[in-house]
């Protein structure tokens, strides 16, 4: 009989680092880690499951030791791919982690694909596909905030979530197929107005995931903010304060910065991505000409935009011509420089519809915190933590597909149109949540009719 | 010693072993039918009734096809009903209550004046096998027959073993014998046999129940023929009665629920949910103030009744109290009494969609020996059992309806794919995916031509079909073509049946998307479609108004067809398949899907397992 071959890689990344991983998943982990293992006190036999032992990685042949390690073995089907897999915990030199890895192929194993260890996880059943597109955003999360996202996402927090979305439909499908198959029975199901109540109740839950995307999305690929105002308002300065350190040049010079520097700071768990634009206005110098081009399009790509003003200046045609543009955006004005004596009228703004400001001074670090905690309100819209957040497309899409059927179907009901339509609707909208975890079953449909309800004569 | 040559022998003479030899036979093969009584052909061992929800689908598709089961009640119906009227056309179901001894009497006759059809009465104890071809078979007296393709439809008689109380004897009904040996030589041959349990309720004295008290239920008049060649139903029709159980015919079903076999511990296999048993449903609803009984008349000829709602394996005595504790039923004697049985089946996942026996070639399983319950189930799956089994004779492929076609296509994909999960399967509308386009009313569109061109359908059945689907598309056409205006006598008409008046001229094909409005109303406003005839109105009005979700529902066809097309080789390695889980390479083994769609529809096989075999597949064909 064929039997699933045995993969490694290195599971932590390239690079020095105190310590490494090595994986082994396979129906071979455990003889390839009996080969090359050395057990300290030199006893011998076999390796108890899900214990980290303690001894040395040996070439076999030579005798030669390559170095000291804590290994672990974890007999199927309690591991993470659901075969026998080996975790060899070993010091963190790439040099070193390639010649372990070298060894275990040599030893018979193959150097895992990329994901090939969650795919096997997935078609052993370990985890359903929800799950497995977790760990995928969970290796590439990159705050502690994504990371608990994804995790969720890993541990199930989605599909369970999906699942309780699904019990919900289930409960509504049921009531409809029951009035179809079983119309002589004595059984008393919901009228149409509850069923819409229930089904108008369930979108609403539904929205409110995909609503959830958009913030799963910010903490999972990170926000983009522009830095934008005319020039020397203070940009690259409030960059630098924002960032704690001196990456941007500040001169007294307009214009000096020319190329967009990116630079990444983490506001209370939401990774953001703070572009210093080149100051805009109009110029006749040809290279600036082209960087006021790239700072639109920034701007454009941008999830926010940070607008800053010069408040030891009065309000000029630029500044407004630049707020202006903005109108599209999320846009959070701070007005610098407060350290200076105040000269720009605030009438101007409130005049463009911008009624929140913040005074601020990037030299002095005044004002600095405040206008993270809103600039991350901005871009997260509500502050309050949604349960469960998309951070997928595919599920986003299914779910919009499960939204829209769910449309259908109150437009169904409140045509009068008999149950086995409702029913088309709301098994449509079925197949769109069933689609983010896989599962697909018509016998779950009759199987609750008949916990529910006594029929049968 | 005898010894005879078939082309096809059918053991059993239910309702599928009925279907299979007349299709058999009709096909022109040289057909055996073996019955252990021949008195007891087309028995109905429990109610006196043929059709229901998605039950009645099936009779008119088997109709369509060239069976015979709508005809025989045609001819023996006593009561027939229309259910679900108040719902749209595609789960409106025909029902009707048989005369149970005129329904055996009619099957007899057209068996016995059927060309090439033998009847014989005997106990099959042994299939005789050589070199993995069924051969024939052998009775309990060592008679012998030869047949180059068996088809088994042993119905409850494998082992059957009736309980009632704490008592049980060897039964396959009350009043005939088991059969012992069959399932061993089954369970030799390698399959895998299973115990199943089903039950039934005791017969009443009609003569001692109080009708005065109850509530009778009448049939439809005129009543609705099941089969499309039946013109009108002209026998005398019989209500039925309808009475309930009250809390204290509950309380003694309470007081003496450890003496059922089901709740002590004597029966262990699980029984039909969707057909439970009066104390299961007393216990498992215990909430619940009352059950409902239909009284039907087991024919016009006898005092029998068959008290529905009433089945139950409690010792006679607590029959006896509990019965006589239901209002109208005071003074009530059974004639029967009730009884679970229990009997082996043969898993049907061992089965390919065309019924053969994947261990034994030649060899056909139909009816409740696959698991499944009901006369309608029974007989869908012995007419397609005969028609495979003749094709195979004649070397061609075998007819296999896709689950978009009929819900006998969705039945034994079912059976074949999923089998029977410890519990009788039975036919609900809700296990079809594209039940819009699956109704009774359209199945002879959907099926005649196969019966046809198998040899079944007769020529007239299929030019009238062939020729009904012109006249529907014409009528379409027709009423998308007719216009009217918004004259002030139109929407007085329109306002009399609770319909908005219209605003500005409209085709009467518009006017018929109104939920409200049906064929029968247009003739109000076009005279010209008043000759239109019932059932080809009701198709076109199907297609005009329900046109958004018939289409939706074809998509889905569409997306089925695709997966369904991408055939499966029989010979395929599931085991060298790399990246399959253990699990998933196991039951595709077992299973041995014919289609990537079947293969889906297992239990346990991930969206994921079948990206990986459709790659690997596409693989193996540039390979």
């Amino acid at each position: 009989m064929y039997q699933e071959d045995t993969i490694a890689a290195v599971a932590t990344p390239m690079g020095e680092g105190g310590v490494a991983i090595v994986r082994v998943s396979g129906p071979d982990a455990e003889r390839i880690a009996r080969e090359i293992f050395a057990r300290s006190g030199g006893r011998n036999g076999r390796l108890r499951t899900h214990t980290l032992h303690y001894g040395t990685i040996c070439e076999p042949k030579t005798g030669e030791v390559l170095d000291e390690v804590l290994l672990t073995l974890m007999r199927k089907p309690r591991s993470y791919t659901g075969e026998d897999v080996v975790e060899v915990h070993c010091h963190g030199g790439p040099f070193l982690v390639r010649r372990i890895l070298e060894l275990i192929l040599s030893r018979g194993a193959r150097h895992a694909e990329p994901g090939e260890f969650t795919k096997r996880a997935f078609l052993n059943g370990r985890l359903d596909l929800a799950q497995a597109e977790g760990v995928l955003d969970l290796i590439r999360a990159r705050t502690e905030k994504g990371m608990r996202l994804a995790l969720g996402q890993v541990r199930g927090g989605l599909s369970r979530w999906i699942g309780e979305l699904r019990e919900d439909l289930l409960e509504i499908l049921v009531q409809v197929e029951a009035a179809i198959d079983f119309p002589e029975e004595e059984i008393e199901l919901l009228q149409r107005d509850q069923l819409a109540a229930k089904t108008e109740a369930l979108r609403g839950k539904i929205a409110e995931l995909i609503g959830s995307y958009e913030w799963g999305r910010l903490f999972r690929d990170g926000a983009r903010v522009c830095i934008a105002g005319k020039p020397n308002v203070g940009k690259s300065s409030l960059l630098n304060a924002l960032v704690g350190e001196e990456r941007v040049i500040v001169t007294e010079v307009p214009g000096t910065t020319r190329d967009v520097v990116e630079e990444s700071i983490n506001l209370g768990g939401l990774p953001v991505a703070l572009w210093d634009t080149a100051g805009i206005r109009r110029t006749d110098d040809q290279v600036e000409k082209i960087s006021v081009h790239f700072t639109r399009k920034r701007i454009a790509e941008a999830d926010a935009v940070l607008a800053v003003l010069d408040g030891s200046c009065p309000f000029s045609p630029e500044d407004r011509a630049i707020l202006e543009s903005l109108k599209e955006k999320k846009v959070l004005i701070a007005i610098n420089k407060s350290d200076l004596s105040p000269r720009l009228d605030m009438r101007e703004l409130t005049g463009l519809g911008y009624k929140e400001t913040m005074l601020i001074s990037a030299k002095e670090d005044f004002g600095l915190d405040h206008l993270k905690q809103e600039l991350r309100s901005l871009l997260l819209g509500v502050e309050i933590e949604p349960q469960v957040a998309l951070t997928n497309l595919r599920h986003k899409a299914a779910l919009e597909r499960a939204q829209a059927s769910l449309n259908e179907a109150l437009k169904t009901l409140s045509r009068s149109l008999p149950p086995e339509f409702v029913a088309v609707d709301l098994r449509d909208a079925k197949e769109g949540l069933e689609e983010v975890i896989g599962v697909i079953s018509n016998d779950d449909i009759l199987k609750r009719i008949f916990d529910q309800f006594c029929v049968g004569k | 010693m005898i010894y005879n040559t078939y082309d096809v022998i059918v053991v059993g003479a239910g309702h599928a072993g009925i279907e299979a030899s007349l299709a058999a036979s009709r096909m022109g093969a040289k057909t055996l039918m073996l019955t252990l009584n021949l008195d007891h052909i087309g028995q109905m061992s429990c109610n006196p009734a043929i059709g229901g929800i998605g039950k009645g689908h099936l009779v008119k598709e088997i109709d369509a096809l060239g069976g015979e089961m709508a005809r025989a009640i045609d001819e023996t119906g006593i009561q027939f009903r229309m259910l679900n009227t108040k719902k749209g056309p595609a789960v409106r179901a025909s029902r009707a209550q048989a005369d149970k001894a005129l329904y055996r009497q009619q099957m007899k006759r057209v068996l016995e004046n059927c060309p090439n059809l033998a009847l014989r009465q005997g106990s099959v104890e042994r299939l005789l096998v050589e070199g993995g071809e069924a051969k024939g078979v052998e009775t309990q007296i060592g008679e012998i027959f030869y047949g180059r393709r068996v088809i088994l439809t042993t119905g409850t008689f494998l082992k059957g073993l009736i309980h009632v109380g704490d008592r049980n004897y060897s039964a396959g009904r009350a009043g005939d014998f088991a059969v012992q040996g069959l399932s061993d030589s089954l369970n030799e041959l390698g399959f895998k046999v299973g115990r199943l349990k089903t039950g039934t309720c005791p017969r009443l004295d009609g003569r001692t129940i109080d009708y005065a008290r109850l509530q009778a239920q009448y049939g439809d008049d005129p009543p609705i023929p099941f089969s499309f060649s039946t013109e009108k139903i002209s026998q005398r029709q019989i209500p039925c009665h309808i009475t309930y159980t009250n809390s204290r015919t509950h309380e003694i079903i309470k007081s003496a629920i450890h003496r059922s076999p089901m709740y002590s511990g004597i029966i262990k296999s699980r029984g039909p949910r969707y057909c439970p048993s009066i104390e299961d449903k007393v216990v498992r609803f215990a909430d619940k103030e009352r059950h409902q009984i239909f009284l039907e008349p087991e024919g016009a000829d006898t005092v029998e009744v068959y008290p529905n709602g009433l089945s139950t394996s409690l010792p006679l005595d607590v029959q006896i109290e509990m019965v006589r504790s239901i209002q109208g039923l005071e003074r009530a004697e059974i004639m029967r009494p009730g009884y679970a049985i229990e009997y082996d089946y043969v898993e049907p996942t061992q089965l390919y969609p065309s019924l053969e026996t994947k261990l034994i070639k030649g060899l056909y399983h139909a009816g409740q020996i696959n698991g499944t319950t009901g006369y309608e189930e029974a007989a869908a799956q012995g007419l397609m059992a005969g028609i495979n089994a003749v094709l195979s004779l004649r070397g061609k492929e075998p007819t296999i309806l896709a689950r978009d076609k009929a819900y006998i296509g969705v039945l034994i994909d079912d059976l074949v794919t999923k089998g029977t999960d410890g519990e009788p399967y039975r036919m609900f509308t809700s296990r079809a995916e594209y039940r819009l386009l699956l109704r009774e009313d359209n199945a002879d569109l959907r099926l005649t031509d196969l019966g046809y061109k198998v040899g079944l359908a007769t020529e007239e059945a299929y030019r009238l079909s062939e020729d009904k689907k012109g006249r529907v598309a014409g009528l379409i056409e027709a009423l998308e073509n007719s216009r009217i205006n918004p004259a002030l006598e139109i929407n007085a008409r329109l306002e009399s049946l609770g319909s908005a008046p219209l605003r500005g001229q409209s085709s009467l094909a518009q006017l018929l998307r109104r939920p409200e409005i049906s064929f029968s109303d247009l003739v109000l406003f076009a005279p010209e479609f008043a000759g239109v005839s019932a059932s080809l109105g009701l198709q076109a009005e199907v297609e005009i108004k329900y046109s958004g979700y018939v289409q939706r529902q074809m998509e889905g066809v569409k997306r089925f067809r695709k997966i369904e097309a991408v055939r499966l080789p029989a010979d395929l390695d599931y085991m060298a398949i790399a990246g399959l889980s253990h699990e998933v390479r196991e039951k595709l083994t077992l299973i041995r899907p014919c289609t990537l769609g079947q293969a889906a529809r297992i239990s346990g096989i991930t969206p994921a397992a079948i990206s990986l075999l459709s790659v690997y597949l596409k693989k193996q064909m540039v390979a």
